[in-house]
């Protein structure tokens, strides 16, 4: 039922068009990789969409995603453990995905 | 080690720009210090209110804001390469730091890179 | 309007052998176009160019933020550049 409000997507699961992202949307891509979103996701989602404003890209690799948040957000959430268990995989990567920005440069 | 990353061609142009400033942030990344210095066309890159939507291109403007968290530790513009392309401080993005010689910087980095 | 003798469509920043090779090609009578990284001599001080009409592709002008460093030159829309080359009896694309 979830798949019916996912945008078309790529080979790797990134939204071919930046405008249909919706929260609505954000929430079925997670429930695709069966991360259901609660209000620590979408802290990170908030920001990640709003550095990807401000700077025209996100974050390039992993590592730079959580300075990024640590940066942004303190130490307490700014760390690779934090994210690794809100976004399982490679977080940054997850992480884009869900929140409808492009695939990190460096993340393969 | 330090490394000081050169960019002295234009923005938008060419690829080479942004494969310096990938090398920048990826240094950073894994916490090596690194700087970027800006010289001859290569100073345009600091102008301030770039609006690239037309070009279909990202801005390097915003990309370079995002210098300082990434942690690349300065953003120098060589001093004679500004006044050539009429560029003050007040027309730059926030954090550059003029270079007024930027000879002497270079030996103050154990490894410098040009772009491109 | 007095028709182009030759339009110079310039495409190189003004570090680049070629700008200064059509900086020295221009005669009364002919046009400058600047594109993409050519517009940078808008900001670039360059000596003034003596009867010669400067154009620049406004898109590249907003995108390097160089809106307020159009000085003398004339912003155009593509439209505006294809007629431009319309207009000119020859054409160089440096």
């Amino acid at each position: 039922m979830t798949d019916c409000v996912i945008p078309a997507r790529n080979n790797e699961g990134f939204l071919e068009n930046a405008s249909d992202w919706t929260p609505e949307a954000a929430t079925a891509i997670a429930a695709a990789d069966d991360i259901k979103l609660n209000e620590k996701h979408w802290e990170i989602i908030k920001f990640l969409r709003l550095f990807y404003k401000e700077h025209d890209m996100p974050p390039p690799s992993n590592r730079l995603f959580v300075k990024s948040v640590k940066e942004a957000l303190g130490e307490e959430r700014g760390n690779s453990i934090y994210l690794m268990q809100l976004f399982p995989g490679t977080p940054a990567k997850t992480a884009c995905r869900i929140a409808g920005l492009p695939r990190p440069t460096n993340c393969l | 080690m330090s490394t000081l990353i050169v960019i002295d061609q234009p923005p938008y142009g060419t690829w080479a720009g942004r494969e310096a400033l990938d090398m920048a942030f990826s240094l950073a990344a894994f916490d090596q210090p690194v700087a970027l210095l800006f010289t001859g066309a290569g100073v345009n890159w600091l102008r301030k209110l770039q609006e690239t939507s037309e070009v279909e291109q990202k801005s390097v403007e915003k990309n370079l804001s995002a210098a300082p968290i990434f942690g690349v530790e300065a953003m120098y513009a060589d001093a004679a390469a500004c006044v050539r392309y009429r560029l003050t401080l007040e027309d730059m993005v926030a954090g550059v730091v003029m270079s007024e010689s930027s000879s002497d910087l270079l030996n103050q980095y154990k490894h410098t890179a040009f772009a491109g | 309007m007095t028709p182009i003798h030759t339009l110079h469509i310039l495409n190189k920043a003004p570090e680049h052998p070629r700008s200064v090779a059509c900086m020295g090609a221009l005669m009364p009578g002919d046009a400058l176009l600047l594109t993409e990284n050519a517009v940078l001599a808008l900001a670039a001080q360059c000596s003034t160019l003596a009867g010669i009409r400067v154009y620049a592709l406004a898109p590249d002008v907003a995108a390097r933020g160089l809106g307020q460093c159009t000085g003398e030159a004339a912003l155009v829309d593509y439209p505006a550049m294809v007629d431009l080359t319309a207009q000119a009896q020859n054409v160089i694309s440096w």
